[in-house]
């Protein structure tokens, strides 16, 4: 059986080609237009992040309202992988604990 | 028929606070009656930050001793109540506030507070994760805080209750039995009880308790919202406040940034609604100021409400007109932080005669029935 999202109550998934994101730098495969988690489970990675004390955490709610799945992607903090679609090259880390502050200095 | 020396209404954190310093003086003979839950009024909404810059000298004499008094908390009450003296950063956005700044800092410093004025350069150095773009000068206070307010509510009620103070939650007074121009007693949803003094701590209801003794409260309510967002690692100590900026936000231990601004076209009334447009022109406005919080989503969005006095200060005393009927009303948004300060001055005033630490004749009702008074500017 694959582990893939195919129906989601909230969120649309055309089926498309594949891009490549990076997951704690490994590429892994991923059908263009499914969120991060979809990615994620379907290439077997279970555990998003950490809490502070050490806890695994992971896929919960899936449709953005528990903050049980929080991955760090391209250095942002707090991304919910069940409601953010992949992109190629996108670049997602592990979240322990609470996220650090990230900003871009205005011009 | 139940009866006590000293009937309190309110109980938030002021006339918790109020009823803890009594039985700590002596005074055990005394209820507190709270019509919801304990720091369900203005108490348990507000942003519970603990500032002693103010522009008024007696203000920051008040703030100062209440500082003292959070300092010792924990081991006057055994409640931890997540009390942070990670400073205070005053923002100044025109050359007037700058100004008003400076010469606050002169009379601040004379009263032994702690406070330094930085340039944004300053500012930017020791904070780069701020926008100091527009900023023309800011104040910092290392010896200011915050605290978590339900914690500090119920650290009182505790206390209180323990010295065998009664507490009465869900419990409404409906009016106050004055004859003669003397309180006899309170009626309240749960019976009569009889008193010899009564004391006003209702918070955002100080003026419709009034008019059940007959005392004109010169205050009225507005509502005041704040949001909190999801949390962050702990890395903003302070707390960062603006008056002509007219913002102020802080990190809550948890991580979360909780923040809040007024607004001038607020009708006068309790109202506990929230606005999408606060939210909007809120998380803009701070979006530019703390550009991190452009990757930091709203979670909770809340109101209460600012029981604002004529003179931005609070009332505090006993009314002349009508024996035992006395108040501690009033505070403008700033009740919190001087809580334990107005507590222990107003038990020790009704115990002693007079407060033994502080003053706070100057807060007297009479002050606001002159044509002038000093307004406190330091407000949000």
């Amino acid at each position: 059986m694959e582990r893939r999202i195919k129906n989601h109550p909230i969120l649309d998934f055309e089926e498309k080609g594949y891009v490549t994101i990076y997951f704690e730098g490994i590429p892994i495969k991923a059908k263009e237009n499914e969120t991060i988690a979809s990615a994620l489970i379907a290439n077997g990675f279970d555990i998003f992040g950490f809490t502070e004390k050490g806890r695994p955490r992971g896929f919960f709610c899936a449709i953005g309202k528990c903050s049980s799945c929080l991955v760090v992607v391209d250095g942002v903090p707090n991304v919910r992988a069940c409601m953010t679609k992949v992109r190629d090259g996108m670049k997602v880390e592990r979240q322990v604990g609470r996220g650090k502050p990230t900003w871009t200095e205005p011009e | 028929m139940k009866s006590y020396k000293i009937c309190i209404i309110g109980g938030g954190i002021i006339g918790s606070s109020i009823a803890y310093h009594l039985a700590k003086f002596g005074e055990k003979n005394v209820a507190v009656f709270e019509k919801s839950y304990i720091s369900s009024g203005s108490t348990g909404r507000c942003g519970g930050g603990i500032r002693q810059q103010w522009s008024a000298r007696m203000n920051v004499r008040l703030a100062m001793r209440s500082v003292k008094l959070f300092e010792r908390f924990k081991e006057d009450t055994g409640f931890d109540i997540e009390y942070k003296q990670g400073g205070y950063l005053l923002m100044a956005y025109s050359e007037d506030e700058a100004a008003r700044f400076e010469k606050n800092v002169k009379m601040q410093k004379e009263e032994g507070l702690e406070v330094e004025i930085l340039s944004p350069k300053m500012v930017k150095e020791r904070y780069p994760y701020i926008n100091t773009e527009r900023l023309v000068l800011a104040t910092f206070g290392p010896t200011d805080g915050h605290a978590n307010p339900h914690l500090a509510n119920f650290g009182y009620i505790f206390a209180a209750k323990k010295l065998g103070v009664d507490v009465y939650t869900h419990t409404e007074v409906e009016d106050i039995d004055v004859v003669n121009k003397k309180i006899m007693g309170i009626n309240t949803t749960a019976g009569y009880f009889k008193c010899d003094v009564v004391i006003n701590a209702a918070g955002g209801w100080s003026g419709e308790i009034g008019k059940m003794a007959g005392v004109d409260i010169p205050t009225t309510s507005y509502r005041h919202q704040i949001f909190v967002t999801e949390a962050l690692e702990s890395f903003f100590p302070f707390m960062a406040i603006s008056f002509d900026g007219n913002f102020y936000m802080r990190q809550t231990k948890h991580g979360q940034f909780i923040m809040g601004m007024g607004d001038p076209d607020e009708k006068p009334g309790i109202n506990r609604d929230v606005s999408f447009r606060f939210e909007r022109e809120m998380a803009e406005k701070m979006v530019k100021i703390f550009p991190f919080l452009e990757n930091t989503r709203i979670i909770r969005h809340w109101a209460g409400c600012y029981n604002m006095s004529p003179d931005a200060q609070p009332i505090i005393g006993c009314s002349k007109d009508v024996e035992g009927f006395c108040y501690a009303v009033g505070f403008s948004g700033h009740g919190f932080m001087l809580a334990p300060a107005v507590g222990e001055a107003l038990a020790q005033k009704l115990i002693f005669g007079r407060p033994k630490e502080v003053e706070i004749d100057f807060l007297d009702i009479d002050r606001l029935k002159g044509k002038s008074f000093e307004v406190e500017g330091n407000v949000v």
